[in-house]
């Protein structure tokens, strides 16, 4: 590269990203080349439709548009879109509002995930692999007074359905069509749409550029191989750019200062019942508000992932209202978003309620508060606030508190404050979980004990017990000052739905690294010495046994080391070698018996 | 650094491009401009070269919009005609004076249906390429449309233009001349640069981008120059007093009421 001018390192690094992924590259880039495109393959890696829902006078909210028109949503999935794309109850959100929900894709059916998001299904942290059950909803709403129109208000919604949990990425994206779309509507969102049918697929790790309505969007996918807390795009310096680019710091993070301002007494609270699974309700008085307050309690334990389900945004019409708030059964572990009035009746005998004010009056710095008790909670006009029983298991942080305290009083940039809480949680979380990993490791069989002529050999159970016991020397306090029941957290956590997901991964991953290193130990066998003593029954079911191990490899995109499977392929056409020539010619054929079976 | 791919070997720019007719262009100098020569030399382009120049590409339906895009970013030639959905894009990396810098082409639908959104695409260009089809007159004549409309969404004396006439080959020399003479009068009147160019044979397409480029180059360089001068500027007279630096500024202003 020439002449990279000295001063401006955060400049090089952005120029870097500019031209490393642009829609040509990505064309012949890693995925593409298997099989050709289609039009809407490279949109659906993104969108799975983009839907306008309209108040019509005699139907209520109904879907207007869907586009692209080949896109398909069952009918319940349709009803869902129209109630969770418009604000419930009477909250009076003139103007232009953003939220998001998420709601659960109707039985039955699967869409296939689009090939070309295999590498951001390896690659990508575990708390954004996009969500097989679920699909999100991103809104751009729009509700403004209009003498032309028979009801008196133009009210809107512009909403982006993906599997793709990038809120901060698709809020910026509708910023950009939205307003553009309600001004020249159709061909705009067609041209929109075939601008991001032209985007290369998301990629962990990688800079993309995405053109979209004239200006290029400059993303970064997270990767699960990032450092978690470092920042990973460079921020433009330039202002005279921003028409021909925009640079987004993050595709999923919200600003959780401004999602826990109104509760920030209470945020070491809030983290152990997230991290406990806890059923959780927020009452807000708007979607927007309830959306980004769920996204932050989520993503307050990452980089561990939110296990049970939650819906940012949830209204009484939702296909799981039943389900959730019945009373003959305990409260589920969820955590919902709530505005509509009904729901503090409704949810009345939840445990816990967070219930966040107007945010216009976020400005004021809050003062002290308790937890509020749950019977003190009223229907209407109850105080902002956490309604709770709930003793937590850990003594309380007063530095951070005095910490926040302080940027408010200073007038700290929320940017920072929200940097200093993501820190703290990202540190409390890791103090958590590192005990837990360190155990979890000590599960792995010893290297010697796998054999190439035996199974790979089992993981060690897990046993609370011992993992307690660990605790004494290697526990939490090696990393966090923080006192308190730190035994009493885990014993609670080791029954929640979040270990058990978090769990389950591991095990996973630990299984396979074992596969992975048995089929290792396999090609490193002189195989054809082997065989020499064997019959010839016995060789046949060698190559079977062999090819099976090659496809469960492929299939599982086992870790194995780079040249480890063509070794195998190798091996296997060795073995084959030395059989009669009429055994050969059935082996070696591409749909081979042992492959029609599995 | 490293997983950057140097930019292409036919990207490189080592000397100006020349206009293609003198008659009708943006300047005629036969080297950058001496000021940029140096400011490259002495790597004082600024964050020119981490700079991304914007252009626009718009004209009737039909003239070969694409096809011209397309000749110049991917070298091929498709004869059957799609129409473009509201924009393509297309982004271009070369080396100018050993500096590299980055085109980003934006290809607007000519359809009237997507008129009505042309104005988001054409916010920020630095330069407006502006096509017509050298065998359909009536193209040449919607041009000054075209240019008004992308001008409405850019500031018209930092923009520069190039009138560009597609589908050479198509034509006969008799009937071009007939045509050329028209189009250099059209390209005087809008204050752009001429050019003419077969995206089927590929005649003059490397040649013209060169020049756009080489053109967006320069003036980004140049008031990357000015600014940093007036900055400097600037300091001194904070340093010293500022008594000649008023003085100027209210015999500017003096001017100005006459």
């Amino acid at each position: 590269m020439a002449l990279p001018s000295p001063e401006k390192p955060a400049d090089l690094l952005l120029n870097e990203s500019d031209s490393s992924v642009s829609p040509v590259d990505a064309q012949n880039g890693p995925g593409h080349s298997e099989q050709p495109l289609l039009p809407w393959d490279r949109f659906s890696c993104w969108l799975h439709c983009v839907c306008v829902v309209g108040f019509d006078l005699e139907l209520g909210q109904a879907v207007e548009v869907i586009y692209p028109h080949s896109s398909k949503l069952s009918d319940k999935e349709k009803i869902s879109i129209c109630y969770l794309s418009f604000p419930d109850s009477n909250s009076g959100c003139l103007g232009d509002t953003q939220f998001c929900f998420r709601f659960r894709q109707a039985a039955g059916k699967k869409i296939p995930i689009c090939y070309a998001l295999d590498h951001l299904e390896r690659d990508a942290p575990i708390f954004l692999k996009s969500d097989p059950g679920h699909f999100y909803g991103y809104v751009y709403f729009r509700q403004v007074r209009d003498k032309t129109l028979k009801r008196g208000y133009f009210q809107k919604s512009l909403v982006m359905i993906s599997r793709l949990p990038y809120v901060n990425f698709f809020h910026s994206l509708l910023k950009l069509i939205a307003p553009e779309y309600f001004e020249k509507s159709e061909p705009c969102l067609e041209a929109a749409c075939n601008d991001i049918d032209r985007w290369p697929a998301p990629f962990p790790g990688k800079t993309l550029s995405l053109p979209i309505m004239g200006v290029v969007m400059k993303v970064r996918i997270p990767s699960c191989y990032d450092k978690p807390g470092t920042i990973q795009i460079a921020q433009s310096c330039q202002q005279d750019d921003a028409q021909v680019s925009v640079v987004l710091p993050t595709v999923h993070e919200v600003d959780l200062f401004r999602c826990f301002c109104p509760v920030f007494f209470h945020i070491q609270m809030l983290w152990e019942l997230v991290l406990l699974g806890e059923p959780l309700v927020v009452m807000a008085p708007s979607p927007s508000e309830s959306s980004e307050t769920v996204l932050g309690l989520v993503s307050c334990i990452s980089p561990l992932k939110y296990s049970s389900d939650f819906r940012p945004y949830f209204t009484i019409h939702d296909s799981e209202f039943k389900e959730y708030t019945t009373r003959t059964q305990a409260p589920p572990s969820v955590i919902l978003g709530v505005t509509n009035p009904f729901f503090a009746k409704t949810l009345q005998h939840w445990p816990h309620i967070i219930r966040i004010g107007d945010m216009k009056q976020a400005g004021d710095i809050p003062k002290q508060v308790k937890v509020k008790k749950l019977k003190n909670l009223k229907t209407l006009d109850s105080k902002p606030g956490v309604y709770s029983a709930y003793k937590p298991f850990l003594n309380k942080d007063e530095e951070i508190i005095k910490q926040l305290q302080k940027g408010l009083q200073q007038k700290r940039p929320s940017a920072a404050q929200n940097a200093i809480l993501r820190r703290y949680f990202l540190e409390l979380t890791q103090s958590f979980i590192i005990p837990l990993e360190r155990y979890v490791a000590s599960l792995m069989p010893l290297q010697k004990s796998i054999s190439p002529w035996k199974n790979p050999p089992q993981l060690k159970p897990f046993s609370q017990e011992e993992f307690m016991k660990t605790l004494e020397k290697t526990g939490p306090q090696l990393t966090s000052r923080l006192k308190g029941d730190w035994i009493g957290l885990y014993r609670h956590f080791l029954k929640s739905p979040n270990f058990d997901g978090w769990f389950r991964r591991r095990r996973k991953e630990m299984t396979q690294k074992l596969e992975a290193l048995h089929l290792e130990a396999l090609c490193d066998e002189d195989l054809q010495l082997r065989i020499q003593n064997h019959t010839e029954v016995e060789t046949v079911d060698l190559v079977l046994k062999l090819k099976d191990k090659l496809m469960q490899a492929e299939r599982e995109r086992l870790p194995v080391k780079a040249d480890t499977l063509s070794r195998l392929r190798t091996h296997i056409e060795t073995v084959i070698g030395t059989l009669p020539e009429d055994l050969q010619g059935i082996l070696l054929k591409p749909g081979s018996p042992q492959e029609a079976t599995s | 650094m490293s997983f950057l791919p140097p930019v292409r070997r036919d990207r490189i720019i080592p000397n100006l491009p020349q206009c293609y007719i003198k008659e009708a262009a943006l300047q005629c100098k036969d080297t950058f401009h001496s000021k940029v020569k140096r400011a490259c030399q002495d790597q004082r382009t600024g964050t020119v070269g981490f700079k991304i120049s914007k252009i626009i590409v718009v004209g009737d339906l039909a003239v070969g919009k694409t096809c011209l895009i397309n000749r110049f970013c991917k070298d091929t030639f498709d004869k059957n005609y799609k129409a473009t959905i509201g924009v393509d894009f297309e982004m271009e990396r070369f080396e100018v004076l050993g500096v590299p810098f980055s085109l980003q082409l934006w290809d607007t639908a000519g359809q009237e249906r997507f008129k009505c959104i042309a104005s988001t695409y054409y916010r920020g260009a630095q330069a407006i390429i502006i096509v017509f089809d050298v065998n359909d007159i009536a193209s040449l004549d919607h041009t000054k449309q075209w240019l008004l409309d992308a001008l409405k969404e850019n500031d018209p004396n930092n923009v520069l233009l190039f009138l560009v006439g597609t589908k050479k080959d198509l034509s006969s020399a008799a009937q071009y001349m007939r045509v050329e003479q028209d189009a250099i009068k059209m390209a005087k009147e809008m204050k752009a640069e001429y050019w003419v160019v077969s995206s089927l044979t590929g005649e003059n397409v490397n040649e013209f981008f060169f020049r756009v480029a080489s053109l967006t180059f320069e003036t980004c360089v140049l008031s990357e120059l000015e600014k940093s001068e007036s900055r400097r500027i600037g300091d001194v007279v904070r340093i010293n007093s500022n008594s000649h630096n008023l003085y100027e500024t209210k015999k500017n202003k003096a001017n100005c009421c006459k």
